[in-house]
């Protein structure tokens, strides 16, 4: 399965609804779509990532690199996610103090 | 399996051009294997992600130059656990940098994290990443 990616505009914050496999592969298609959108004045992202069967430390590393794009113009990026097994792999890499993880798009976008 | 039986010994062996786009392939291998031997989805998951994170770690591998860049290999072993080692050509960091290089995700602290049983070895130009769990 190839990685989809559909945005949107919500309440101030741009959804990036992704799905598939966040990998080696498909992990610069990632960087390079929260690359334009923060070079488009996006600076508020919410991550979805519901639909997300797969997440290795190079997709890991997309979203770090996407946290540090935004926060430098004092933006945020929020996550959604509910899989356990991507929970864990914040968990380990310690991640999981890093990124505000939320269980729904109403609470990522309820949190100010 | 019935009590009593031996587990028989079962090996797969699959060889990748060091392409991102086939890592995929090996991780799916590698989940039909871990399946074979439990039932368990925790464990096939987990499986699924450590062959995989080795096997990115080693189709990225920036190799000496003058070295050949020949396949990755991964070899599956069915036994009384299930052995995992992921080869290829060239020598690796293994440890991750203070500062990580990957955007400050740590790949070794994940492979650490997620396995028991793993372990680095590189000899004569080959690196090897090995990993097993136990089969109950």
């Amino acid at each position: 399965m190839d990685l989809s990616l559909e945005t949107r505009q919500e309440d101030g914050h741009t959804i990036i609804e992704v799905g598939g496999e966040i990998d080696v592969y498909t992990a610069p298609k990632l960087r390079d779509k929260i690359t334009e959108l923060v070079g488009n004045g996006s600076y508020n992202l919410v991550i979805d990532m519901e639909k997300v069967d797969f997440l290795d430390s190079t997709g890991l590393g997309v979203l770090v690199g996407g946290l540090k794009k935004v926060r430098a113009h004092d933006g945020s990026m929020r996550l959604i996610c509910n899989q356990e097994r991507l929970l864990k792999i914040f968990r380990i890499t310690g991640l999981a103090k890093v990124f505000a993880i939320h269980g729904s798009q109403a609470d990522a976008l309820a949190e100010r | 399996m019935p009590a009593g039986t031996a587990r028989t010994t079962t090996g797969i062996t699959v060889s990748i051009a060091r392409d991102p786009a086939l890592v995929r392939t090996v991780r799916l291998v590698a989940a039909a294997v871990a399946r074979r031997s439990s039932q368990d989805e925790e464990f096939v998951e987990e499986v699924r992600l450590a062959v995989g994170e080795a096997c990115a770690l080693l189709v990225g591998q920036e190799v000496s130059p003058g070295t050949t860049v020949g396949p990755v290999e991964v070899r599956m072993l069915v036994e009384d656990r299930l052995r995992v080692s992921v080869l290829a050509a060239g020598t690796i960091a293994a440890q991750d940098p203070p500062t990580s290089d990957i955007d400050g995700v740590e790949p070794w602290a994940l492979l650490r994290g997620l396995i028991d049983d793993f372990e680095i070895t590189q000899d004569a130009g080959t690196t090897v990443l090995s990993m097993s769990w136990p089969l109950t």
